[in-house]
């Protein structure tokens, strides 16, 4: 239900870790989801999916790492293109 | 192509803002806690009995959540302490900016109890802090007794679950023992209390609960 919003807020978490990196376009974003986050993870992509497209830094594949009885909800990687 | 490693909260922005919220409440030692359930479990109820059991000069104020209507900041407003309604318009859950502008005006000074009423919702308000001291997840008997196994993520993090309208009990095919281990098979340090706001059995026990978490911090 608050899928939506959590992905916004992961989309403004990628912009403040690209900020420190100027010019440098992302590819693929690893985020890690634990189960009892109270996030779901299909619901999450597809939000994600949606917002990352207006967002002007699609294309940028989301990565999600489950992690069985924890509850973290992490961004923990970005990947650069540096060319 | 180059894998840059980072540890940033997805919710980090929340987070720096209930840090903030936990600072106020430590400095001026008013204990925060927050009441989550599905809707209908009976949370204003309980704290509507909860305020009328208070004596008329006790320090305790309650913010209230709810998608739309300010019905509960009206049921609970009868009782003379402070109650302020956040309406989120849609939201599913309160977060830490909610909850810091409902405070404004308010002097935390004045308090020692501060009581939040959550958005009926046992999934989306699991993610966001609000600087509380606890959550205290409510179940009412008329759910299922496997409400914990189904919702993991509230029922392993609340300090307390209280069990409500247990007068019903006679009516349902509720097993109290099997929500019990269930909740404590996520969380074994979760206190557990039975009580029904709408008989008072029970209510003792928890004004007994709250007092101590007002002296002393978490029981």
């Amino acid at each position: 239900m608050h899928e939506m919003g959590i992905a916004a807020s992961l989309l403004d978490a990628i912009r403040a870790e690209l900020a420190r990196y100027p010019g440098a376009r992302a590819t693929r974003a690893g985020l890690r989801l634990g189960e009892y986050s109270g996030v779901d993870r299909e619901s999450l992509s597809f939000c994600y999916g949606v917002l990352v497209e207006d967002s002007g830094l699609a294309p940028l594949a989301l990565d999600i790492e489950f992690e069985p009885r924890g509850r973290d909800l992490d961004l923990i990687y970005l990947e650069l293109d540096d060319e | 192509m180059s894998r840059i490693p980072l540890e940033r909260k997805v919710l980090g922005e929340n987070d720096r803002i209930a840090a903030g919220l936990r600072e106020r409440f430590a400095a001026h030692q008013v204990r925060c806690l927050n009441l989550i359930s599905s809707p209908g479990s009976g949370k204003t109820l309980l704290l509507e009995k909860t305020l009328g059991s208070f004596r008329p000069d006790r320090r305790v104020a309650v913010l209230t959540g709810d998608i739309q209507t300010d019905n509960d900041a009206v049921r609970l407003g009868r009782y003379g302490f402070p109650v302020r309604q956040i309406t989120t318009a849609g939201a599913c859950h309160l977060d830490a900016r909610m909850v810091d502008r409902a405070l404004e005006g308010w002097q935390l000074a004045g308090l020692d109890l501060l009581l939040i009423e959550n958005v009926g919702n046992l999934v989306c308000p699991t993610s966001y802090d609000l600087g509380e001291e606890a959550k205290i997840v409510l179940l009412s008997v008329t759910e299922g007794e496997d409400k914990p196994l189904k919702y993991p993520g509230i029922f392993s993090r609340a300090s307390l679950m209280v069990l409500t309208k247990i007068d019903l009990l006679p009516y349902v095919p509720f097993d109290v023992g099997k929500a019990v281990e269930y909740a404590r098979g996520l969380n074994p340090a979760m206190d557990v209390m039975e009580l029904s706001a709408m008989t008072g059995q029970g209510l003792g026990n928890w004004m007994a609960w709250l007092d101590s978490a007002a002296t002393h911090g978490m029981p």
